[in-house]
């Protein structure tokens, strides 16, 4: 317990470093399957290969709550990166849109799909109307049906590059097998929720190097602004319900 | 009016009894009469045109989107065109009938139509699907919008209740009475059909759903003022499109493309007429609110200019009709190139017309493609009219008019039917590329009854036959016809032995300058006609004679092909048809230039009265089967004194020759009463007299001049009714072996004629005239016409074969393939080969059994080894 280095802490976790393994330890009002299925998550995409810090136990904690355990990786986020290099950013990005676009070409079939998940979401939430709801999943419902891995929150702090330049992705929590266009829809969200211009830049960065349509990016943003609305976030209502308020061509 | 309304739709249980009723009501409905349909039709259209205010005032206030008296228009407009348009239309029953040709086509009812209905045109949109439904007899399960589902359904209602009153069945019409994906999505799958207006993703949800769909894509008209065009008609046409409704109609024009030259001049008109030009920053801003994220802002659509500018924080004048944004780029990324369902238009500088192209064809293609494009320019410009239509991939072109109001149809142009649902082809992601109608909604089959193929005859002008009618034929092209220059067509034999010079002499006479060309060869090579060809460019007659067997007339057509055409190409000419009167090839027109006369020497080809010809290339060693009509001489001349003194051998396959055209003609799939007569003749004629024309030769004139008529109407019988596998499997074995084509036939007759005579072959023949097999019956024919009668139609048959092996040994046709000196091994070698040419031999298709090629090759085999023709009988 001495050497416990707390490094986050939030509502409904705490995660510190204990020598070389990283805990996210749960609250007992956390459920018992959300922590579970973030590790089963983590765990396909592990076999699936991508680099990913290794799972070592989910254990009843202490408290009474759920505790998961992985690997300490030895390294420095992108998000350090960038901070400490503001000049750097383009570089940075590139490799940010490198290293997505890397993850994207795994197959992990056995997570939940993005569409079936973001339906979910959308048919729960009580943010917006009822209207506005129905226009987002026939949104969704027109989707193509895609495979890919998505990671689902895919930020520049979630990235950790090692010393020796490999790369490690962490938080896999909101992974799914879906559209690559719908990760990247998120990491442009999140982008522009902090530094709009620094999200223009990895946009027109994405869809260059991914060799997609910006229309296709685009088309997901109002299902995933809507998403991010159930967070409740504080500052960011007002941009989400813009983003979500829009009308399909006709 | 009482109201019908059933229990209320609000989830899939519900839906699932209610599409139960509903299949019910449109299985009765289903037998109504076009009379009956018609009467309903025209209640429902004009309750819903009565009630075109209200519907416009709800739909205005439920949806916060439009102008009341545009959609007033528009609930009239789907009332009344559409009634009118489709009043007189027959939908139910027999729809088109052809009674000669035997072709009904009768129209059905697809079963239940699910209609998706968009925001922008709830209730006219609603009213337009409904009245096609009833007029076609479908029924029609209406999924609203929920933003605009009160007046959606109000409409629906409406158009119901009057239906019902008027006689149509109960729940023939239904909503969804709260809207949800899942309802919508049950719709799609249950129904039989979807007509799907709205979104790309509504559409493409429709056309994933496994059912058929009408759906139709989303627009972003461009429309190009060129500098011709009339500014102040080009101008308000374009005001009055664009704010009609306030922008929501999916034709309305999206952008303005303005050539330099008049681009001040329209500026003006646009800024006079009270529309707002958007200086500087303005741009920006309104963009920015209009266009969120490549999507178009909820907030804004349908809005008055005014009251987009207020959200945008622009001031402009309240009654600002629309807001233009002066723009360069039409790339995506640029707010105004988009589609924007709204009164905010883009305009665009062209520096010229191809300019002004390049950039409508980006906008159609990046915000709609395959929706509408128009074009306001000077008609007289067609060449700028027809450049716009092709660039355009759009499925209408819309020229000098409102957009909106016209792509719709029938009101600035009254051949474009009028339609709410507008196809926007493989471009946009649609089944359709016109405006849906009733037709779409239809299932029509299609009542063919067998009707026989038409037949003609085809002959020479003339035919001059009787010994000594040579001179008399050829005093008419002096006398008559006042030819001037004859090139006369012949080999070296006959013209050695002095066949030519009565002709020469006769043409000298009258005067006719003429040449004679004598080195064609047996087997005729292209390079001997291409120089027959020279020779006769250089000398330019107007009528060609052909004297000689085969070789020499057919060598003559082909050189008169080459010569009235001199561009024409033999493998196209040569290309095999099923129909000669539906052939691929257009064969040139013959006769521009010379008139043509054959005059036979041998009784056998028959080539003096048929449209076919055969040229074998010396170079590749290709055969070409010419086979057209072009190619039947002018004028034949059967004069028996030109063929006194044939050696025997020739008169012994040429006879034969003729007998087996005249039996295969007769059996053909396409003999008629045109040539069955024709060929028993010829039959009897040969059977009479080949024997002594062979023993006696020119003693007995008379048995020459009855074989030379045989082969004359041997000719005529096949010239129209074609051969059969007898002559395809002859064809090949001639030219693999070596045989005279002659006794090729007859080493194969008796063998394919037992074959042939099987009353259940493997397969028959295809033509409408062979009803069933029956060519046992058809070989009685021609015996019994021979006197052959046995107590039995096999018995006759048997008859037949033995007269015609009696027949063949008397001209001392030997008894097998193997008998005339072809070696086993040379024989084995080729047979594959030659039994698949044999197969696609062009003669194969009159056969009356369709032969497999393992028959084919079991029928040379056992003529080859002169086995019992019986054995042809099993097969």
């Amino acid at each position: 317990m001495a050497n416990r280095q707390i490094i986050e802490e939030t509502s409904n976790k705490t995660v510190y470093k204990e020598g070389d393994r990283i805990v996210k330890e749960f609250k007992p009002s956390h459920p018992k399957s959300n922590v579970f299925n973030e590790a089963y998550i983590h765990a396909c995409v592990e076999e699936a290969g991508v680099s990913v810090p290794h799972i070592i136990s989910v254990a009843p904690s202490a408290d009474g709550g759920w505790a998961l355990a992985m690997e300490y990786v030895e390294g420095t986020t992108l998000q350090q990166m960038m901070d400490d290099a503001p000049d750097k950013k383009e570089e940075y990005i590139e490799k940010l849109v490198d290293i997505q676009t890397e993850v994207c070409t795994h197959k992990v079939p056995k997570l939940r799909n993005t569409r079936y998940k973001m339906e979910d979401v959308i048919s729960g939430m009580t943010e917006i109307d009822a209207t506005a709801r129905y226009e987002l999943l026939q949104r969704i419902h027109g989707m193509k049906r895609h495979t890919r891995l998505c990671h689902g929150d895919f930020v520049p702090s979630n990235v950790v590059i090692r010393g020796d330049g490999s790369y490690c992705i962490l938080d896999w929590a909101h992974a799914t097998s879906g559209n690559a266009g719908a990760d990247a829809a998120i990491t442009y969200m999140r982008f522009s929720l902090q530094d709009p211009e620094l999200a223009e830049l990895y946009l027109k960065t994405y869809c260059r190097k991914a060799d997609m349509a910006l229309q296709y990016v685009q088309s997901w943003l109002p299902i995933v602004a809507a998403a991010q609305l159930t967070k409740h976030v504080p500052g960011e209502k007002d941009l989400l319900e813009q983003w979500v308020s829009v009308a399909e061509y006709q | 009016m009482k109201n019908k309304t059933a229990a209320k739709i609000t989830n899939v249980q519900e839906l699932e009894a209610r599409l139960k009723q509903m299949r019910a009501a449109q299985e009765i409905y289903a037998g109504y009469s076009q009379e009956q349909v018609d009467q309903i039709f025209r209640a429902a259209a004009m309750a819903a045109c009565k009630a075109r205010i209200p519907l416009a005032r709800m739909a205005v206030e439920e949806t916060g989107m439009g102008v009341v008296e545009d959609k007033v228009i528009k609930n009239h407009y789907a009332s009344e065109y559409i009634y009118n348009q489709y009043r007189d239309t027959p939908t139910c029953g027999v729809i088109e009938e052809d009674k000669a040709g035997g072709m009904r086509k009768v129209a059905e009812p697809i079963g239940l139509i699910a209609a998706v209905i968009p925001t922008t045109n709830p209730t006219s949109t609603a009213i337009f699907k409904a009245l096609l439904c009833l007029k076609t007899r479908n029924g029609i399960m209406i999924s609203p919008h929920p933003r605009a589902k009160n007046c959606t359904i109000e409409a629906a209602r409406i158009v119901y209740n009057a239906a019902v009153e008027a006689g149509a069945p109960e729940n023939i019409i239904g909503w969804i009475d709260e809207p949800s994906l899942e309802l919508t999505n049950t719709v799609m799958k249950e129904c039989d059909c979807i007509l799907a207006t709205g979104g790309p993703s509504m559409v493409r949800a429709a056309y994933s759903s496994g059912k058929p769909a009408l759906g139709v894509g989303a627009g972003n008209t461009p429309a190009i003022i060129d500098s011709t065009a009339d500014i102040r008609l080009a101008v308000n046409s374009v005001i009055h499109s664009k704010t009609f409704d306030n922008g929501m109609i999916c034709a309305s024009e999206q952008s303005v493309i303005v050539l330099s030259d008049v681009y001040d001049e329209v500026k003006a008109e646009f800024a006079a007429r009270g529309c707002y030009f958007l200086k500087g920053k303005e741009v920006k801003k309104v963009g920015g609110a209009v266009i969120i994220n490549g999507s178009v802002n909820a907030k804004i659509v349908g809005q008055s200019a005014y009251k987009i500018a207020q959200i945008a924080g622009v001031d402009v004048p309240e009654k600002t009709k629309i807001l233009i944004g002066e723009v360069e780029s039409t790339d995506i990324s640029e707010p105004f190139a988009h589609e924007k369902l709204s009164p905010v238009l883009a305009m665009y500088r062209a520096k010229d017309f191809e300019d002004a192209l390049q950039k409508a064809e980006a906008l159609v293609m990046e915000g709609g493609p395959g929706h509408t494009a128009s074009l306001f320019v000077n008609t007289a410009e067609k060449e700028k009219m027809d450049a716009h239509a092709e660039r355009m991939r759009a499925c209408r072109i819309v020229i000098n008019m409102p957009s909106s109001q016209g792509a719709i149809g029938d009101l600035y142009n009254f051949r474009l039917a009028p339609s709410l649902t507008l196809g926007c082809g493989s471009w946009g992601g649609n089944s359709i590329s016109h405006n849906v109608g009733v037709m779409d909604l239809l299932n029509v089959k299609t009542v063919a009854e067998r009707r026989e193929n038409m037949l003609w005859m085809r002959l020479p002008e003339k035919i001059y036959f009787k010994r000594g009618c040579m001179p008399v034929a050829l005093d008419e092209l002096g006398t008559v016809m006042h030819k001037k220059k004859c090139f006369i067509v012949t080999d070296s034999f006959l013209y050695q032995n002095g066949y030519v010079r009565p002709i020469e002499e006769k043409l000298d006479e009258m005067g006719i300058r003429h040449t004679c060309f004598y080195d064609v060869a047996p087997d005729p090579t292209l390079q001997c006609a291409q120089e027959g060809t020279r020779q006769m460019t250089d000398f330019g007659p107007d009528v060609i004679i052909a004297l000689g067997g085969g070789s020499a007339m057919d060598a003559a057509k082909i050189m008169w092909v080459m010569y009235e055409n001199p561009d024409v190409n033999f493998e196209d000419m040569a290309m095999d048809f099923m129909d000669i009167r539906k052939r691929i090839y257009t064969f040139p027109e013959m006769g521009k230039k010379a008139y043509f006369v054959a005059i036979p020497t041998s009784s056998g080809t028959g080539s003096e009265v048929t449209p076919f010809a055969i040229i074998t290339d010396k170079e590749t060693g290709t055969k070409w089967p010419l086979a057209d009509y072009e190619l039947m001489p002018d004028m034949a001349v059967v004069d028996a004194d030109n063929m006194m003194n044939q050696p025997k051998s020739l008169t012994s396959a040429s006879g034969i020759d003729v007998m087996t055209h005249a039996i295969e003609s007769y059996v053909s799939i396409m003999a008629s009463d045109m040539t069955e007569g024709i060929s028993l003749q010829a039959t009897k004629l040969v059977f009479d007299y080949l024997p002594s024309a062979y023993i006696n030769g020119a003693n007995d004139p008379q048995a020459r001049e009855h074989m030379a008529l045989a082969s004359t109407l041997a000719g005529e019988a096949f010239a129209n009714a074609f051969l059969g596998v007898n002559h395809s499997m002859a064809h090949k074995l001639g030219a693999y072996h070596h045989i005279p084509h002659g006794v090729a036939n007859a080493l194969l007759l008796t063998y394919v004629m037992r074959y042939n005579a099987n009353p259940a072959p493997a397969k028959m023949g295809t033509f409408p005239q062979y009803a069933y097999p029956h060519t046992l019956e058809r070989y009685c024919d021609i015996a019994r016409y021979n006197g052959l009668v046995g107590k039995d139609d096999q018995k006759t048959f048997d008859l037949l074969i033995k007269k015609l092996e009696e027949l063949k040994k008397t001209i001392g046709i030997p008894a097998s393939i193997r008998e005339w000196g072809v070696s086993e091994e040379d024989f084995l070698a080729t047979l594959d080969e030659m039994t698949e040419n044999a197969f696609n031999d062009q003669c194969t298709g009159a056969n009356p059994r369709y032969p497999l090629m393992s028959e084919i090759r079991e029928l040379y085999l056992m003529a080859y080894y002169g086995r019992d023709t019986k054995e042809a009988a099993a097969l």
